[in-house]
């Protein structure tokens, strides 16, 4: 019986997996309000596969606007990209919403991004710096990686610079999360790669820094338990996490070493949904981008990723974000490090979280 | 009958296969460019997954006979004798088998860590936390999760045992643990059954794995199956090759138990059965006996409860002592925050409860057909499904999700028109499948020990097939049932990597809502959260445990259960 059953996966998987085409996606909507759902007849139903705080706002209000259905799979980042590379060879989805530019790059290499869509809008420097050569992704806010959360009771002089975190004075004090949990975390360490000038100078800070006691936590959470609750003393986490803290606990305060690598969240398209879907989520882009977008942006997740610096000329960061003139700011080419993030996650798991 | 198959091959095993074809053919479901390959096979053998793969298997041994260890004592002691305060142990054995496997992983990772509660009382002992934070902590955590199963398993197979058997030794001299050494070969199917789903359990845990065995840098299988999909580009056929290898692990016990089960028939429950007598404890044996128990609810509830109080109740992240109901305000604001924007918790809970209700009864419904195939005389066929239920057991969530999208979501299905994948009906289908092997097994115990002279007997006074059924074999085994739909409804009720794979958009359940936030920033309103989840869970267990008590006939309540008789 199981000889059986493992021709028949054989078999249908051999007659499909000669087809690229694309399947359309569902054409009714079910979640959207009834004034949308008469005037929709021929709206295709926009899929979103987000996992930004705000999501739920944003869809809501962009249906409200334009009134096109929207289907929201709201997730974390690890499972919507297994979603998607498990479903690639008949996707589902229309756009996808997440932090971080090396897995968008990640998509466009293998094909699966649409080109070429570049919304017609005034970007600040961290704007361009975060635009795609080939138009595959569109950024759509900054956070930073990454931000110091220290505890300001007990640490009076926080370091200012990255080679600082080495020294004996704060052995055992430093934590950060780790890159195969904390999707943000491997941008960041292959910024401090990029900006000690390789991979092996960046091997070597941080087999320095486990040796002077680097505490690993999962993800941003984790790791700012452990900074209040006196674990560790200097967190290094994202920035919107570091200030989502603060927020909270009057204790935290927050710097900036310098540099600091920037982590876009970006907006990308499937290159496989049909042409109505695509231009739907091209209107989703332009509507978050817009001064209505960014007001739902900016207050649909107050204690999370609503702390964003934004792209966009005009638009000011919220007032708890500390500001940016003073501190310098690098970009990574996404194109060159998200290939080895596979490798160097590996051997960051094998020799500094181990 | 071929239905049932046909369903069994449709909902467990095509995933399965699926998933497990990409170790050898990555190309079929476009992971690859090599049609056949052995490459992730040998990689799955070697370095660092090997490592992982030999720690699982170990521990999950070790941790199935922990199980057993304890369960069949607590087991004996609660059927069997008088001991005091043994109507609690059922409900905080549910209480056990509930609870997420990450949350007391959580509350002792709290006592023990530097800086932790344990040092804060003032207990310095490093020793302790090595040991907590290394396999002995992984062993022990797993263990007591087993137990439970070797409870439900025991308890079963201890009800449908009649009093006469034991007599029989008593009447021919033999001593009490002689006699106790009679009864426990008839007993054998369960304890089999017991030591194989802990083992099966343990080895595709992932709760611990995440977090003890992680923060003790001490890896396993399934946490290197999670990095192998988690990594981007995920490696599902790497993950496939370890797939292979925890599917095989799992033909160990199956064939252990298949040889000392063999050529024997464990039929004990007839019409014929007498009630059994309970055992009065004296001396010091009541005394010790409840402590024993009380010692093992305490670490088992205590410590989970400790980790979710002092993560949702405590402020600073659980940093200082003073307490604080901030995070739920945070929670309950949150809340209107959301259900403003039209989203919120309140309809994620409705939606998990429908789910777990009807999962629950279509589960335990296949679970029986499938418990009473198990429990006949084995032919090939049964060896196959036993084996195939097993291993579906073995497969993390993780695994199972990622084979219905590379199942369900092939091109050729859409061309058919079956576009299941992403409906909420794909996600009842999974959860089913992913219940019904553990459910079929809990029931095997009780349902291996029913005589065919039952349904017999009704038959030959006049009743048709399915009444001979409802009033000849229902009664006896009401019992069971209602555990086993009450233990499938709070798993689905509470699960995460099928629903994350898996949900219909627009319509997520309690527990996407609830990782979002312990996954970012909002660790406190999403340790409430899951307070609260696991509260409503445990509240409809009573409901349901409430409606049996006081709707099913009194005699259906009384099979299987000893009669206290006074002794002078």
């Amino acid at each position: 019986m199981a000889g059986l059953a493992g021709a028949c996966a054989l078999a249908l998987t051999a007659c499909s997996s000669s087809s690229s085409s694309s399947t359309p996606a569902a054409t009714t909507s079910s979640s959207s309000s009834a004034t949308a759902s008469a005037a929709a007849a021929s709206k295709v139903t926009l899929v979103v596969y987000s996992a930004q705080g705000y999501d739920s706002a944003m869809t809501k209000a962009f249906t409200q606007a334009t009134g096109i259905p929207v289907k929201l799979d709201d997730n974390s980042t690890g499972p919507l990209l297994t979603q998607i590379e498990a479903s690639k060879n008949n996707p589902n989805w229309g756009l996808l919403w997440v932090d971080g530019a090396t897995a968008f790059a990640g998509l466009d290499t293998q094909g699966l991004l649409m080109k070429g869509f570049e919304p017609n809008v005034a970007w600040n420097s961290l704007g361009t710096q975060s635009l795609p050569a080939d138009k595959s992704y569109t950024p759509t806010g900054i956070t930073l990686m990454a931000a110091l959360a220290y505890n300001k009771t007990k640490v009076k002089n926080p370091p200012t610079t990255w080679q600082q975190l080495l020294e004996p004075q704060w052995k055992g004090q430093v934590g950060m999360n780790d890159p195969s949990q904390s999707g943000p975390t491997f941008p960041f360490i292959a910024g401090m790669m990029n900006y000690l000038g390789g991979v092996n100078a960046g091997e070597t800070y941080f087999t320095k820094l486990k040796a002077n006691g680097l505490v690993i936590h999962p993800t941003n959470g984790p790791t700012l338990q452990a900074l209040t609750s006196g674990q560790i003393n200097l967190a290094l986490v994202q920035s919107s996490a570091a200030i989502g803290a603060a927020l909270g606990d009057k204790n935290i305060g927050i710097s900036y070493l310098h540099p600091v690598t920037l982590l876009p969240s970006a907006i990308g398209i499937d290159a496989k949904a049909p042409a109505a879907e695509q231009a739907e989520a091209e209107k989703f882009i332009e509507f978050v981008l817009s001064p209505a977008g960014q007001k739902v942006m900016q207050s649909g997740d107050p204690t999370g990723d609503s702390l964003y610096y934004p792209v966009l000329q005009g638009v000011s960061p919220l007032s708890s974000l500390p500001s940016l003139a003073s501190t310098t700011t690098q970009t990574i080419n996404p194109y060159t490090w998200g290939p080895q993030e596979g490798t160097i996650n590996t051997w960051f798991d094998d020799n500094i979280v181990r | 009958m071929p239905l049932f198959w046909l369903l069994l091959a449709a909902f467990i095993l095509a995933p399965c296969a699926c998933f497990l074809l990409l170790a050898v053919s990555p190309r079929l479901f476009s992971q690859g460019s090599q049609w056949f390959t052995l490459t992730y096979l040998h990689q799955a053998l070697t370095g660092a997954t090997a490592v992982a793969i030999v720690n699982s298997l170990w521990v999950s041994s070790a941790a199935a006979l922990v199980g057993i260890a304890l369960g069949f004592p607590i087991a004996w002691l609660v059927a069997r004798t008088t001991l005091p305060g043994r109507r609690f142990v059922p409900g905080g054995m549910w209480l056990v088998l509930l609870l997420p496997s990450w949350l007391p992983a959580l509350g002792w990772e709290r006592i023990v860590q530097p800086d932790g509660v344990m040092y804060r009382l003032g207990l310095d002992w490093p020793f302790v936390t090595h040991l907590i934070m290394g396999p002995f902590g992984v062993v022990l955590l797993l263990g007591l999760r087993c137990v439970p199963f070797s409870y439900l398993a025991i308890t079963a197979a201890l009800a449908g045992l009649g009093q006469e058997f034991e007599d029989a030794a008593r009447v021919h001299g033999a001593s009490r643990s002689a006699a106790l050494r009679l009864i426990i070969p008839i007993l054998a199917p369960a304890i089999w059954s017991a030591l194989a789903i802990g083992f099966a359990e343990s080895i595709s845990d992932f709760g611990v794995a995440a977090t003890l065995a992680y923060n003790s840098n001490f890896s396993l299988a399934t946490y290197q199956l999670y990095a192998a999909i988690g990594n981007f580009p995920p490696s599902f056929p790497l993950a496939a090759g370890m797939a292979w290898l925890l599917v095989a692990a799992v033909a160990i016990p199956l064939a252990l138990q298949a040889r000392a089960l063999r050529g024997r028939s464990y039929a004990v429950l007839s019409g014929r059965t007498r009630q059994a007598v309970r055992r009065e404890l004296r001396g010091l044996s009541p005394y010790l006996s409840t402590a024993g128990v009380a010692l093992f609810f305490v670490i088992a509830l205590g410590v989970p409860g400790f980790g979710a109080v002092s993560g949702s109740l405590l402020a600073d992240y659980g940093g200082s002592f003073s307490l604080t109901l901030a995070n739920y305000h945070a929670l309950f604001a949150q809340t209107n925050l959301a259900a403003a924007a039209g989203g919120g918790l309140l309809s994620p809970l409705e939606r998990s409860l429908g789910y777990g209700a009807i999962t629950a009864t279509i589960t335990v419904t296949g679970g029986f057909i499938a418990a009473r195939l198990l429990a006949r005389r084995r032919t090939k066929a049964t060896g196959a499904l036993d084996f195939l239920l097993l291993a579906s057991v073995a497969l993390p969530g993780v695994v199972f999700g990622a084979g219905y999208i590379f199942a369900y979501n092939l091109p050729i299905m859409s061309r058919l028109g079956i576009d299941l994948y992403q409906t909420v009906t794909l996600l009842i289908i999974a959860y089913t499948a992913a219940s019904l092997p553990t459910n079929a097994r809990v029931l095997v115990s009780a349902v291996s020990q029913l005589q065919p002279s039952l349904k017999d007997a009704a038959r030959a006074h006049g009743a048709g097939a399915i009444v001979a059924w409802a009033r000849g074999v229902l009664p006896v085994v009401s019992r069971p049932i209602v555990m086993a739909w009450l233990f499938t409804f709070c798993g689905v009720f509470l699960e995460l990597p099928l629903s994350q794979l898996l949900y219909a958009p627009g319509s997520p359940p309690a527990s996407i809502a609830i990782e979002d936030n312990l996954s970012t920033y909002h660790f406190g309103v999403g340790m409430a959260q899951s307070v609260l989840a696991v509260a409503i869970a445990l509240a409809a267990v009573g409901v349901v445990l409430g409606g049996y008590r006081l709707l099913a006939p009194a005699g259906w309540r009384r099979i299987g259960s000893a009669i206290g008789v006074p002794r002078g």
